[in-house]
Formats: C-alpha cells, sequence, structure tokens
C-alpha cells in the first residue's frame, strides 16, 4: 500500500536522521555550539564500514555470515567516527573554546569542507556502492509490507537509543555528561574533568553517527565524499525540531522530520497540478527548520536557546 | 554649556567599550564626533597608495607576461572580489555569518539572463547589460531583505545554518521551476555587454570594466562603513543587545547590511552572466558560499584589501598553479626532492585546493582570527573635557 510504504520510509531515514540528530544534541547540550563536521563524521562512518564489508568478503557474504560482518562494520564505523571526532575536536575546537562566537563555527566549515574534499579525492569522486549483502524481502500481511532492511535499520536506531538513554541516566559517565551540561564552571568545582567529558560527548555522538552511515549505507548503498552534507542539515533540523539540547527531542525530530519530508511531500504532490520531485523534500526540511525557528525556537522538548547570543 | 559638555564627556567615557562606542556613535547625530571620525577616516585613507594600486591594476594588460591566460583568471578573480565585497559587509561588519551568499549570486545572473537570453522561457525582454545594473542591484536588494527577514531573530550558529538552507532551496528552484529557468539546461546565448555599437567582448576590456567596478564598489563600501550605517553594523556586530539597549535600530541595519551585501552579489552575478553568457544551475553550488566566505575569512573580516588578496590567493592561485611554466619551475626540484615528481606538485595542489582551503580557515581561526590583512577600526579619541 502505497501510503504504509512512504510512512515506513519516513521511519526508516528518520531513524537515520535521529542517530545524527542525537550527536548535534549532546555536543549542544554541554558546548552551545553547533558541530558543523559532525555531517562528515557521519559520512566517514559510512565509508570505515563499506571498507570492513568489502575486506570480509563483500558481495560474497551470504547466509548468516553477514550478521557478524555487519556488527563488525558498524563496530570500526563507530570507532573511526569516534577516532575524528576526538582529533576534530582537539585541533579544531578546544582551541577557540573562549574565542568570540564565529570562530569555532568557521573553523567547523573548514573541517567539514576540508573532510569530504579528502573522501573525494581518496575515491576519485566517484560514488562507492556498498556490498548488496542484506536480505531484499519484507514482511507483513496483505498490502502492509515492511522491507528487512527497513526493519532493520528502525529496530538497530531503537536499541542505540535506548543504550544512550541508559548511558547518560545510568553511568557515572552519562552523570558527568549531564552535570558538565547543566552547569560545566560548577561541574569542575564538584571534581568533573571537564575537558574529558566534553570529549566523551563528542566521542559518543560521533559513534552514533558512524552507526548511522553504515545502516545507511546499507540501505541506499551508493556513498560519496559530499555525502554528509544533506543529513547533516536535516538531522540538525530534526535536533532542532525536537529541542536542540534535549536527548529525547532529537529522537522524536529525527522521525518526526523523516516522516514530514516522506510523506509531507507525498501529501503535497496528491494536490491535482502539483508535482514534486524528490528534491523538494529538502525544501521541505528546510522550511520546517526555517518555521521552527521562528514561531517556536524551543522545539518540542528543548529550553528557548537559538537567540542566546 | 560647560555642564552639558562635561556630561557628555562622562558619559563617553563610560561607553569606552567598543561595541558601547560604536552604538552610542550610531544612535545619536553627534556633529563633533562625526567631525573627528571623518578626519581620522581621511588620514587613514592614504589616497596616493589607493592611486598606485588602481593604476597597476588598470596597467596589468600591459604587461609583458599577461597573456590571455592571464586576463581570464584576472577576471574570475575579479568576480569574486565583487563577491567578497558583498559578503563582507553581511558577515565582515555586521557579524551575520551568511552560508548561503550564492543565492544573491544566482539571483543577478539569473534575473539578466531571464530577461535576455534567448532560450529564457518567460520575461524576455532583450535587456541591455548596462541598462539591467539598476534592474539587478534592485531585484538583488529585494531578494536579500526577504531572505533576511525571516532569519532577523537568529544568531550565529543558526543564522549559518538557515542561510546554509536558503542557498540549497534557491539551487533547487533554479533547477525545477523550469518555465522561468529552463530547469538543468539553463540559459545560454545571454547577450554580452553592449553600449552604442561597442561589445564588451575582449578580455582586457572586461578585466578593465571589473577593476573599475571593484574600485568603485570598494569605495561605496568603504563611505557606507564610515557612515552611521557601518556603526550601526559594527556596533550590531560587536554585541547586538548593547547595540540595541544603545537606541540602534537593529532589525532595520540588520536588513540593510542583507540588502547591500546581497546587491552587490548579484551584480556580481550579473558580471558572471555577462561573461560566460551562458548560466545553469551547476554553477551555483555551495562551493561559491564557501570560496566566498574562505576569501572573506582569511583575507580578513571585514578588511577590503584583505577580500582583493584573499580572492588573489584562493581564486587565482590555483589556477596559476596549473599553469605549464609553473611545472617547469616546479620540476626544478626534482633533482633534491627524492621520490616525487615536483613537476606535478602544481596541478595536485590545485586540485586538492578545497581541503587547503578548508585547513586554511582552521588554521586562521586558531592563530590570526583577523585574517592576512586585519581590518583597520575607524576610531575616534575624544577630547579631555577643558579644566581637567
Amino acid at each position: 500500500m502505497f501510503w504504509f510504504d512512504q510512512l515506513i520510509n519516513g521511519l526508516t531515514i528518520g531513524s537515520v536522521y535521529a542517530l545524527i540528530a542525537l550527536g548535534y544534541t549532546l555536543v549542544y547540550g554541554i558546548l552551545q555550539m553547533i558541530n558543523f563536521a559532525h555531517g562528515e563524521v557521519f559520512m566517514l562512518g559510512a565509508f570505515a564500514g563499506y571498507f570492513v564489508l568489502l575486506a570480509v568478503g563483500g558481495d560474497d557474504l551470504g547466509g548468516a555470515t553477514i550478521i557478524p560482518a555487519i556488527v563488525l562494520a558498524m563496530f570500526v564505523a563507530a570507532l573511526a567516527s569516534s577516532s575524528a571526532a576526538v582529533v576534530i575536536e582537539r585541533i579544531a575546537y578546544r582551541p577557540l573554546r573562549n574565542a568570540p562566537r564565529l570562530a569555532p563555527l568557521i573553523s567547523a566549515i573548514g573541517v567539514s569542507v576540508a573532510l569530504q574534499n579528502i573522501v573525494l579525492r581518496m575515491t576519485g569522486g566517484r560514488d562507492r556502492v556498498y556490498p548488496r549483502i542484506f536480505p531484499g524481502g519484507s514482511f507483513g500481511f496483505g498490502d502492509f509490507q515492511v522491507g528487512y532492511i527497513q526493519a532493520f535499520l528502525i529496530v538497530a536506531s531503537v536499541l542505540m537509543m535506548a543504550a544512550l538513554l541508559v548511558f547518560i541516566q545510568r553511568t557515572r559517565t552519562g552523570r558527568a555528561m549531564r552535570a558538565v551540561a547543566e552547569n560545566r564552571a560548577t561541574a569542575s568545582l564538584m571534581g568533573i574533568d571537564v575537558d574529558r567529558t566534553i570529549v566523551t560527548t563528542f566521542v559518543v555522538g560521533a559513534a552514533l553517527a558512524g552507526v548511522a552511515g553504515v545502516l545507511q549505507g546499507l540501505w541506499i548503498p551508493n556513498i560519496r565524499g559530499t555525502m554528509g552534507f544533506l543529513p547533516g542539515i536535516k538531522a540538525f533540523t530534526a535536533a532542532v525540531v525536537g529541542g536542540i539540547g534535549s536527548v529525547p527531542g532529537a529522537m522524536v525530530g529525527g522521525f518526526f522530520l523523516g516522516l514530514t519530508e516522506t510523506v509531507g511531500r507525498e501529501l503535497l504532490s496528491a494536490i491535482p497540478g502539483v508535482h514534486l520531485p524528490n528534491e523538494w523534500s529538502d525544501v521541505i526540511a528546510f522550511s520546517l527548520l526555517v518555521l521552527v525557528l521562528v514561531f517556536r525556537p524551543t522545539g518540542i522538548f528543548g529550553e528557548r536557546v537559538s537567540r542566546r547570543a | 554649556m560647560r555642564e552639558l559638555q562635561e556630561g557628555a564627556d562622562r558619559r563617553l567615557r563610560a561607553w569606552r567599550g567598543r561595541a558601547a562606542g560604536g552604538a552610542a556613535l550610531a544612535a545619536q547625530p553627534w556633529h563633533a564626533a562625526r567631525e573627528r571620525l571623518r578626519a581620522a577616516e581621511e588620514r587613514t585613507r592614504l589616497p596616493i597608495a589607493n592611486v598606485l594600486v588602481l593604476v597597476v591594476a588598470l596597467s596589468l594588460p600591459f604587461w609583458p607576461v599577461i597573456d590571455s591566460r592571464w586576463l581570464r583568471i584576472l577576471v574570475l578573480v575579479g568576480i569574486f572580489v565583487v563577491l567578497g565585497l558583498g559578503l563582507n559587509i553581511v558577515v565582515g561588519y555586521a557579524g551575520l555569518l551568511d552560508l548561503g551568499f550564492v543565492a544573491f549570486f544566482a539571483t543577478g545572473a539569473y534575473t539578466y539572463a531571464i530577461l535576455s537570453s534567448p532560450a529564457s522561457p518567460a520575461l524576455q525582454a532583450d535587456l541591455n547589460w548596462w541598462l539591467a545594473i539598476p534592474v539587478v542591484l534592485a531585484v538583488g536588494s529585494v531578494v536579500g531583505v526577504l531572505l533576511g527577514l525571516p532569519v532577523l531573530p537568529l544568531r550565529g550558529d543558526y543564522l549559518a545554518i538557515v542561510t546554509l538552507g536558503f542557498g540549497e532551496i534557491v539551487r533547487i528552484l533554479l533547477l525545477n521551476v523550469v518555465g522561468l529557468t529552463n530547469g538543468a539546461q539553463g540559459l545560454f546565448n545571454i547577450p554580452r555587454p553592449e553600449f552604442a555599437g561597442w561589445v564588451l567582448e575582449a578580455l582586457d576590456h572586461w578585466y578593465w570594466v571589473l577593476v573599475l567596478a571593484s574600485f568603485i564598489l570598494a569605495f561605496a563600501v568603504g563611505r557606507m562603513r564610515a557612515s552611521r550605517m557601518g556603526r550601526a553594523w559594527e556596533a550590531i556586530r560587536e554585541d547586538e543587545d548593547v547595540a540595541a539597549g544603545m537606541g540602534v535600530n537593529t532589525v532595520k541595519y540588520k536588513l540593510l547590511a542583507f540588502a547591500m551585501g546581497a546587491a552587490i552579489g548579484a551584480f556580481g552575478g550579473l558580471v558572471f552572466a555577462g561573461f560566460f553568457t551562458f548560466v545553469n544551475p551547476s554553477s551555483f553550488t555551495l562551493l561559491v558560499s564557501i570560496n566566498v566566505l574562505s576569501i572573506v575569512v582569511i583575507g580578513g573580516m571585514g578588511s577590503t584589501p584583505g577580500v582583493v588578496l584573499g580572492a588573489l590567493i584562493l581564486i587565482g592561485l590555483p589556477e596559476v598553479l596549473q599553469f605549464d611554466e609553473t611545472s617547469r619551475l616546479l620540476s626544478l626540484f626534482n633533482p633534491i626532492v627524492p621520490f616525487a615528481d615536483t613537476s606535478l606538485w602544481g596541478r595536485q595542489l590545485a586540485s586538492a585546493r578545497f581541503i587547503v582551503f578548508g585547513l586554511m580557515l582552521v588554521a586562521v581561526m586558531a592563530l590570526r582570527p583577523q585574517g592576512i590583512f586585519a581590518a583597520a577600526r575607524p576610531q575616534v579619541r575624544l577630547p579631555r573635557a577643558s579644566g581637567r
């Protein structure tokens, strides 16, 4: 059924947005800065996963061997993305922590441009294609069919989000992250190593983005150096919609944005005389961003921050 | 009278902070302060240096080394100088980080293309390029205000990402509103500028027109900066809340910054369309915005010579690196550098230019945030009140 398919597509892409959005929101909560290079961290994860899958057999993988292969790919992707984030934080953000507002932002744009072009250059500007190892079928009854891959994406990302919530709420490190987000100076006085907590935050956000890169690669196989740009902005939109700084907000915002841009575009296209090609999803997402920032800057769950200097 | 003077003097000292000082000057028509500011401006202006630069720039086509390849590059650099001057108002003066500057560049190019190209599906009007200048400036500033209105309450990061979105939306619109823009094919056979039988076609003519245009624009921008409007911009950049508190109409001046920047960006688009005689959406990507931003930031935010130098380094140098002469020159290093063909270095560096730009942005922010040419800030020294 067409509308059901759109709903599932929206949830699937939304789960990718949600995973990336968590990285924005975690870093924002702690540093009040937008990590512009986060989309590129996602891209690096996708590439790391791609090389792992290629190394362990590529298209020849089949049957039960795909499970350990995918798990390994996700693990390495998380590792690669986290390492990249640690380096980025150390080089581009930490020296500018007390600089004027625009400085870390411009620095982040620089990192983002450099990373995109480094990968583009290493891949010769051509797309790489993920091995198609995931079984292509679907399940469900009658017209209501869900692809295995889509179900896998949604379930995997929901599990990761649950793990993140437990991490933040139940562990010492999670408590330190919340404390630093609440008040950096006070947290430091309470004996929390603020620098280390900030790095941890970057690492957690980047790991989620890296796994999201592999998940998206399994679903939409073409990857390239610039692939992080659009999901990056959209995940940011998702974080803002949910209320930036709020972890549940980023999750809800991700799914909300995924649904809005797929189902919303189809709904608009259903108006007679209107035909909106795929790119209009982007227009819908950006318009949503502007509307939310102008009319409800707090998002669904967050505090009012967009006007804070 | 004396008390009044002392009162004013006391208040002024309280406003010594840069932001507050600028805001105060912008808010009150203080004749004495204005006079002094003007005098200070005049002193720092160095007209001789400007005339010298102009003469050297205009004479370049007569230099024996400058052939058509160089001129082509210089024209390209000139277009980016124009764009940089526009973005410099928004980012450098008013401190509004606009990542969607390509939107205004595209507006200018497409306004002229739609009104003049024989391939234009609608509104074709055989508009003369020279007559298009006021049209494009007007359309550009209107688009600047329109895109500025929704982002007025946003600051810093949010402004950046929303303007980035606007840049993308404009590109998607260019691709999809086929009835106006001819979609992905774009518009071609755009007429070259023509005036009383003189068709602007030769590279050296284009170059001279661009040098003169850049000088006029640089002068205009310099006057804007020295005006009340410019002081309001700088006050907003330093601290918007303080500026508003001092009576600066932040809404008006932010919109003016967007409008002025957009008008100049649109003029850059007009030059682009007239020079290349075709436009299509693939010329108006995020990379243009990144290029212009890099020029402004690396050259020195708020600095006009910085824009020129930035454009020469970021736009001109990568092209020159690809010359055969450069390869030959670089191959001289071959005997001392093992395991590498040094003659390829120029081309390799040129093709990796965006990697270098990105790293340069990071390095400039960390090591020299004011850029290569730190902007000179117009300063006013107020006299001590007599008898103290």
